[in-house]
């Protein structure tokens, strides 16, 4: 017989991509790439990991691609139950508490995805939350994270944020401003991450709904 | 049914049961009909995935750990403060949390507010210490609805120190101090995820606690007005901030009083810096 | 780092156990009570894994009080020491063992006589005249060895006990300032300064 041979469980992959999201005075801004890779293979080129939900709240799902479609599978059941429960829609704020919840069930065999969820609040306002695996999350006005999460967050910190720059007055972009800094970051970050890519989609959430852009990125 | 004291225990032919085994699979089933009988439903630990392995504590601790291949990582690194004064308590933390060398976010609130007149502090996993305090939040509002007074800090404490120990050895990773004004004055515990739980009048918890130490024990008395204990406390994360490249961030400061927490201030480190560079250092002549 | 001491006298059973608390190279606290009265002539000293030492103690504090609802009596030194080396073994033999190591010491309420007992988490279980757990053993056994006799006064005990302390003082490069110093007699538990 041949020698001892170590089986390990391995549920995990990376299947790359970069998602954001920007929250504006009554819009909210969430878009990702649509590559989707395994190590240095692309496995497809329009693989979409933001997800538009029913209560027009808007999760981008980034890590492994199956996790996240599992993931939004069980918030859409929890959707539709707190509908037939409630007779009302769950609003942005709640659901971002029961995404970590949801995550926390998991604290022990974690799913595989960094989310980050747009929508607008109770008062119509944009609001951003950002994730780890296991359900830590926090209340922002843009964050960025994935394959290039590190190379578009310190962009979005100087220009949505205003870091570092004096004498500038803070205030909230307009929308059109919003897009085209996103367009900016996707473009670059697709120049400097082998896994962004091909496409980026870009959901704008206002309160008359949800709507969604599809552009070009660079296919290499 | 009428409240009467549970004391039914006593009719029970077994004898007091320890928490120790709740976590293990064998004993989840007789564990939890246990709780139906012995305690009310609230009070039953929350449900787990646990992946259908050999050994799923490994399997975390390997998923966790930099040798996996895709790793999970947790966000950690902190620095917390919090003592006991004259006037109260104050509790101050830093607000950086860091996934290995990336800050993923400089806007960490590390005290979580359980309710008006409790205080916990977060410092080790962010997601363990935000789950498992709201956890204790909800638990705490059951106690006073049952028993129309608000629960002590002894207790509250000891209830988180018994959730989480039940789940020792499972990978779970918080360091937190728990501290509010109950019936018998200002009080402050520390507990953490080994489920030890500790009461004294000073602790520090965090990657960046013995610079904290360092700071607070050459300048604490417990006869320091409440203006020079918000200095110091500022002062000692400043410079945990200073020394510890996984703290930085804000300062933010809380006042425990006898009619709840105050927030008192939330200050950028890089302002510390330039303020406390203007200043002399003080005199060391004795 | 941790020291448990404990000696039999004529009619009582001295025990010491320092009073720091530390993690890692952080002293956590000074002044802590590292035991348990399990009744009013037995006493309970741990030391061992974090949270496993007070969750462990309470429950046999809690066990032994119960009994005593129950029975309208209390259990005796031997009968605490038996009870605790079963839990002990059985815990050791589950998933998740009790890392806990033990003296326990108490009185025969009526005659006096003291009986001390040494446990560790192995279940273990040796009645002893004097007893160390932890680095302590390495210093003050044979302090111990070296000058107790049946039938010590409280004055010699408390003498022995402060030879054993020096020693370590002297010795031990562990910094141990503090130690919580108890007399277990027919009168009941007390705490005294040495």
């Amino acid at each position: 017989m041949g020698g001892n041979i170590e089986h390990r469980f391995s549920p995990y992959t990376d299947n790359g991509g970069t998602t954001l999201a920007i929250a504006g005075e009554d819009f909210c801004v969430v878009a990702g790439d649509t590559r989707q890779s395994e190590g240095y293979l692309i496995n497809a080129r329009y693989s979409p990991k933001v997800y538009h939900l029913k209560n027009n709240a808007v999760l981008a799902t980034g890590g492994m691609h199956a996790d996240g479609v599992a993931l939004v599978k069980r918030i859409g059941q929890n959707l539709d139950w707190y509908v037939h429960k409630h007779e009302k829609q769950m609003s942005a704020p709640a659901l971002a508490q029961m995404l970590s919840t949801i995550l926390y069930s998991k604290r022990f065999f974690p799913y595989y995805v960094w989310n980050t969820l747009g929508g607008l609040d109770e008062n119509g306002k944009g609001c951003v939350f950002s994730y780890d695996p296991v359900g830590n999350f926090e209340k922002q006005h843009w964050s960025c994270s994935g394959s290039a999460g590190h190379l578009i967050q310190p962009f979005l910190d100087n220009q949505i944020g205003h870091k570092h720059q004096s004498n500038v007055e803070h205030h909230l972009l307009p929308l059109d401003q919003v897009l085209k800094i996103v367009k900016d970051a996707f473009n670059g970050a697709t120049e400097r991450d082998i896994y962004t890519g091909d496409f980026v989609e870009i959901f704008i959430i206002t309160k008359d709904g949800v709507t969604v852009q599809k552009h070009d990125l660079k296919k290499d | 049914m009428e409240t009467t004291a549970t004391l039914r225990f006593l009719d029970a032919p077994a004898s007091i049961a320890a928490f120790k085994h709740a976590a293990s699979e064998d004993d989840i089933e007789a564990t939890a009909s246990a709780c139906v009988d012995m305690a009310p439903r609230e009070f039953a630990h929350p449900t787990f995935d646990i992946p259908a392995i050999n050994n799923p504590v490994e399997f975390l601790k390997h998923q966790t750990s930099v040798d996996a291949k895709n790793r999970i990582k947790i966000q950690h690194g902190t620095t917390t403060l919090a003592f006991k004064f004259n006037h109260g308590v104050i509790v101050a933390v830093d607000s950086r949390a860091t996934g290995g060398s990336y800050i993923a976010s400089q806007t960490v609130k590390k005290v979580i507010e359980i309710n008006p007149y409790l205080l916990g502090t977060m410092a080790g996993g962010a997601a363990d210490c935000s789950y498992w305090e709201r956890e204790l939040g909800r638990r705490c509002r059951i106690y006073e609805l049952n028993n129309k007074e608000r629960i002590s800090v002894a207790a509250a404490s000891k209830l988180l120190a018994n959730m989480v120990y039940a789940y020792k050895g499972m990978g779970l990773s918080m360091g937190t101090m728990v501290t509010g004004w109950d019936k018998t004055g200002p009080q402050l515990y520390y507990v953490d995820s080994d489920g030890q739980r500790l009461k004294a009048d000073l602790f520090s918890v965090g990657s960046g606690s013995t610079y904290a130490y360092g700071v607070l024990d050459a300048g604490y008395k417990p006869d320091l007005t409440p203006a020079e204990a918000i200095d110091l406390a500022r002062r000692s994360i400043f410079y945990a901030t200073y020394r510890d490249a996984y703290s930085g961030g804000f300062v933010s400061i809380y006042h425990v009083k006898e009619d709840g927490w105050e927030f008192i201030s939330r200050t950028d480190v890089n302002d510390l810096y330039y303020q406390y560079a203007a200043e002399p250092k003080p005199s060391l002549a004795a | 780092m941790e020291v448990l001491l404990g000696i039999t006298g004529k009619d009582f059973v001295l025990t010491a156990s320092d009073a720091t608390v530390a993690r890692g190279i952080v002293v956590q606290k000074r002044g802590e009570d590292k035991s348990r009265a399990l009744n009013k002539h037995n006493l309970m000293l741990f030391t061992g894994e974090a949270g496993d030492t007070t969750q462990f103690a309470e429950y046999i504090q809690c066990n032994t009080q119960l009994y005593r609802m129950r029975n309208g009596m209390d259990l005796s030194t031997k009968a605490v020491a038996s009870y605790v080396r079963k839990e002990l073994a059985t815990s050791l033999r589950s998933r998740n063992p009790y890392t806990v190591n033990l003296l326990i010491g108490g009185v025969d309420p009526k005659t006096g006589t003291p009986s001390l007992y040494w446990l560790d988490y192995l279940s273990s279980s040796v009645k002893l005249n004097y007893a160390a757990h932890g680095y302590a053993s390495y210093f003050c056994m044979s302090t111990m060895d070296r000058y107790w006799k049946e039938g010590l006064s409280l004055d010699e005990a408390v003498n022995l006990l402060k030879k054993c302390l020096e020693e370590l003082k002297v010795r031990f490069i562990g910094n141990l300032p503090k130690f919580v110093v108890k007399v277990t007699d027919v009168n009941g538990i007390r705490e005294i300064e040495i």
